[in-house]
């Protein structure tokens, strides 16, 4: 099997079929980072798609200096970031309405707290919903979500510290 | 509480599939569309600035004297090659000898502003 470094020189050299490659290999990880970022399918399939078509411009000049995961992880932040941004403005006109979870149990209870937990997650500020995503998630270790968002390791750890204890607090009062 | 754990639950239990060569299908018809609407955007900024210089050059050499757009078949005695001059004398005599009014047709020599008539009528016509 080819690594992902492998595959990219063979993109640019033109090989369209090694980029669908590495799209599916990538694929089930971006997708499943924007489900549990927006919890909606269609954002999530839409932000995924929007962070492909970048990564079909970017790899041509991609210079090997970090790993692939690493920026393709840099590149779902950002894309998260400019969502949060959005779907702010969104709010603020009244455009749109919150995305409604997707929901996969029956009881009434539990999903009224999945809505309860899922609303106070989104009302974090934006860097600590992405470590609190990130560490809870996906499992990242500290220095990994430190790397990926360009912050020091203790910086993650703040974060990660002030969101919990923000969601606490939101869901007992 | 456990909010880690709770959050935890929540979030792996939204992760779906997806159908990965529909998804990349759509990925390249949405690349491309995007691509031709860059294509297009550019072109037509460069038509607009292109039309604006253009037609910015074009106003610049626009002038108020009204003789340069103004046309005359008849050009001054001066420049017309002799030919042209023996012809313009044979119809100017045609015209006075012919005409029944000759005040009609120096208005009509002043108008077409040709020179020899007009001086002829200031000095008087012999």
């Amino acid at each position: 099997m080819k690594t992902d470094e492998e595959l990219i020189k063979q993109f640019q050299s033109g090989n369209d079929d090694s980029f669908n490659e590495l799209v599916k290999r990538h694929l089930p990880g971006t997708y499943g980072f924007f489900i549990k970022f927006t919890s909606d399918p269609i954002e999530a399939e839409d932000l995924a798609q929007d962070v492909f078509i970048k990564m079909y411009k970017a790899l041509k000049k991609f210079r090997f200096q970090s790993k692939f995961k690493t920026y393709l992880y840099r590149a779902n932040i950002n894309m998260s970031n400019t969502y949060l941004k959005r779907s702010k403005w969104r709010n603020l006109l009244h455009l749109d309405q919150a995305p409604e979870p997707v929901h996969f149990d029956n009881t009434n209870e539990d999903q009224w707290r999945r809505d309860e937990l899922w609303d106070a997650v989104s009302k974090l500020p934006s860097r600590q919903r992405i470590v609190v995503t990130m560490r809870i998630a996906e499992e990242k270790p500290y220095k990994e979500i430190a790397e990926v968002m360009g912050i020091s390791e203790n910086s993650a750890k703040v974060n990660y510290h002030h969101a919990v204890k923000t969601l606490k607090d939101q869901l007992e009062n | 509480m456990n909010i880690e754990k709770e959050f935890k639950n929540i979030v792996q239990s939204r992760v779906e599939s997806i159908d990965e060569d529909n998804f990349i299908n759509n990925l390249h018809l949405e690349r491309k569309r995007r691509h031709a609407k860059k294509i297009g955007f550019i072109n037509g900024v460069s038509a607009a600035a292109f039309l604006a210089i253009f037609g910015f050059a074009s106003m610049n050499q626009l002038t108020d004297d009204f003789s340069v757009y103004a046309s005359n078949d008849l050009q001054a005695l001066e420049v017309m090659d002799e030919e042209t001059e023996a012809y313009v004398y044979d119809i100017a005599s045609y015209l006075v000898d012919s005409s029944d009014d000759i005040w009609e047709t120096i208005m009509f020599f002043d108008e077409i502003q040709y020179e020899p008539i007009i001086a002829m009528n200031n000095r008087g016509i012999e």
